[in-house]
């Protein structure tokens, strides 16, 4: 009797890894912006969710590399995966999603743009974002000033962003966007927006000559707030507002300097919300929608 | 005894193409149903593809003695000629034809900087990479140009391929990048400006001595880079279906590397093709085999240092030692 309770108990401890191995689901994230806090909080989010779920969870960063993460992507689509989740712009990597697509691996967005070769992707909405922190702007300006506004181009969600709020100070007579800067990348965009400001400082060097600095997204909103900090100029009521809402930015505008706004994507939720859609396609095979959207916030000092 | 004797110029020589096949052998080992197979040796041979373009001609400057830091610019800037041309609607090969020219210029222009106004190749190519990277933001606004704007061919020509067998194909790219290998094979080995520039990189004074014309051979190997970087960017536009006014800019390194574990596997210490080409599929096969055993990314990065760094200490070493 004994016997054989010790050999149903060792028939039982040897099925069950496989048991569990069967059951869990490897789901690759990929992306080549993980040294940035917005994506860090997604993909820690959704690591986390993913773990209560039971996944395996392979990251893969590419450290801004776009090629390699195709590369990447192809490598892990011959892994045979469950699914994938990238955070990139989706146009920028058609052969991976292809390869994806080839080897029937659903591909999930995690605030990418939309693409028909997405199951589906999930995002802050930017232009209402990006609306949001603009109104405020000229709310604080009472319509009137100098602005000074860093974009990036090459990211087609940032670059959304950038085109309303230009769109919206256009809108306003008196309202005068008097630089748009691409902040350099080559030391990270704190610091290329800290130098592209103290060279606009430098160049407007009389009190009040700027009344504003507008930035899609926090890094530069910092950049801009540390040099107007080290030039003296804190005190000209220079209003600044960013979008992400770091915990930097959230501790600068805690702090009432010249950081005033930001607007919170909700990354964990979005994080959240990717992962349960993963879930609801690998149970049903399908997604009730394809583009999601998630609320996002303007934070300021009375919110902290 | 003489046996061991043997052996060790033959370890000196082909010891990183060993350790290259130990390399894949432990993938192949660790991952036997998925590494091994033709599908992912015709994925990983796309995957290095554009790099060895740029590393062959690469190969082809450092023999002469310089280097180039400006390629993976170029390569980016001739990728965003070609689409914002795309974006314009000139035709296909019009727009593929300016951004090879581009590439040739910019490689002249180096070659100018370095063989004839006397410039380091390190301050020359340094200064060029940061005008060509500012010429691409220029011409594009800053933006990527993606969709509608380049033509589908172009997309569909890095999915294609030769068809082997059910499902399975040469792919295209990487029949560019064999076609560069022989073209410069051809060039570094069955040519008198090859063997010249041979001589160049191996003694520029000696070679001046003899008669050799060594600026315009510094500037001809230039320009082959400046084309080759062109060829790469073009490569890169068609494998993303997008172009990027930054996208080339990680290749630079990546070549440099290449070529470097390459100088291991001769004797001398000289760039040579066929070790450029174990370089980048050392670099190729890593990524790959590691990314299949699910190894940490940024672990990946770490290993893959510490195997340029090991395969040239190893030769320098074994050259000490001779």
């Amino acid at each position: 009797m004994r016997w054989n309770l010790f050999i149903f108990t060792g028939i039982l401890l040897l099925a069950l890894p496989q048991f569990l191995f069967a059951q869990s689901r490897t789901v690759a994230v990929l992306t080549p912006f993980l040294a940035q806090p917005g994506t860090q909080l997604m993909v820690e989010g959704f690591e986390a969710t993913a773990k209560s779920k039971g996944w395996q969870v392979d990251v893969i960063d590419t450290s801004g590399d776009v090629a390699a993460l195709v590369s990447r992507m192809e490598d892990v689509a011959l892994q045979k995966v469950d699914a994938m989740v990238i955070n990139v712009d989706p146009s920028q990597i058609r052969n991976g999603l292809l390869a994806a697509k080839d080897a029937e691996i659903p591909v999930f967005g995690m605030d990418s743009g939309a693409d028909p070769l997405l199951t589906a992707n999930v995002t802050s909405n930017g232009y209402v974002m990006a609306a949001e922190t603009a109104t405020y702007l000229v709310d604080q300006l009472n319509g009137k000033g100098n602005v000074v506004m860093f974009i990036f181009e090459p990211y087609p969600p940032v670059q959304k962003r950038g085109a309303i709020a230009e769109s919206i100070f256009n809108n306003e007579p008196d309202i005068n966007i008097m630089e748009k800067i691409t902040p350099s990348f080559d030391r990270g965009p704190l610091e290329g927006a800290r130098n592209a400001m103290e060279a606009v400082l430098t160049a407007n060097p009389a009190k009040g000559s700027i009344q504003a600095v507008w930035a899609a997204w926090d890094d530069p909103a910092l950049g801009a707030e540390q040099a107007i900090r080290d030039a003296g100029r804190e005190d000209e009521g220079i209003v600044i507002v960013g979008i992400d809402a770091t915990e930097q930015a959230r501790d600068r505008i805690a702090a009432r300097g010249n950081l005033k706004a930001t607007v919170a994507q909700d990354f964990t939720g979005i994080a959240n919300t990717v992962a349960n859609t993963v879930e609801q396609y690998l149970q049903s095979g399908s997604v009730s929608r394809s583009q999601i959207y998630v609320s996002a916030k303007l934070v300021t000092a009375d919110d902290l | 005894m003489t046996g061991s004797l043997q052996l060790v110029p033959l370890l000196r020589r082909y010891g990183t193409f060993l350790g290259f096949l130990l390399i894949v052998s432990f993938f192949w080992s660790q991952r036997p149903d998925t590494f091994m197979t033709t599908r992912n040796w015709l994925n990983i041979t796309q995957q290095v593809s554009i790099l060895c373009v740029i590393s062959f001609t690469m190969t082809l400057v450092m023999v002469g003695g310089d280097f180039d830091l400006s390629v993976g610019s170029m390569a980016s800037l001739s990728g965003m000629i070609a689409a914002v041309l795309w974006q314009q609607e000139v035709r296909l090969f019009g727009a593929l034809g300016a951004a090879v020219i581009v590439g040739a210029f910019g490689g002249v222009f180096n070659g100018v900087l370095v063989a004839y106004a006397g410039l380091s190749a390190f301050v020359a190519t340094l200064g060029t990479l940061t005008i060509f990277s500012g010429l691409a933001l220029l011409v594009s606004d800053g933006k990527t140009i993606f969709g509608r704007a380049i033509p589908e061919i172009v997309g569909d020509f890095s999915r294609g391929g030769i068809p082997l067998a059910e499902g399975i194909q040469l792919p295209n790219l990487t029949l560019i990048a064999i076609s560069v290998l022989i073209l410069m094979g051809i060039v570094l080995q069955h040519t008198v400006f090859g063997r010249n520039l041979h001589a160049v990189g191996g003694n520029r004074e000696a070679s001046l001595l003899a008669g050799v014309p060594v600026a315009r051979l510094r500037l001809i190997a230039f320009a082959f880079n400046g084309v080759g970087a062109a060829i790469a960017g073009l490569m890169l536009v068609s494998r993303l279906s997008s172009a990027n006014p930054t996208q080339g800019d990680g290749l630079m390194l990546n070549a440099i590397a290449s070529v470097f574990v390459g100088m291991t596997m001769s004797e001398e210490g000289e760039p040579n093709l066929f070790g450029t080409l174990t370089g980048v599929l050392i670099l190729g096969v890593l990524s790959n085999g590691l990314t299949q055993l699910r190894i940490d990314t940024y672990v990946q990065q770490i290993l893959t240092g510490l195997i340029i760094i090991a395969a040239v200490l190893f030769s320098r070493l074994s050259l000490r030692k001779r």
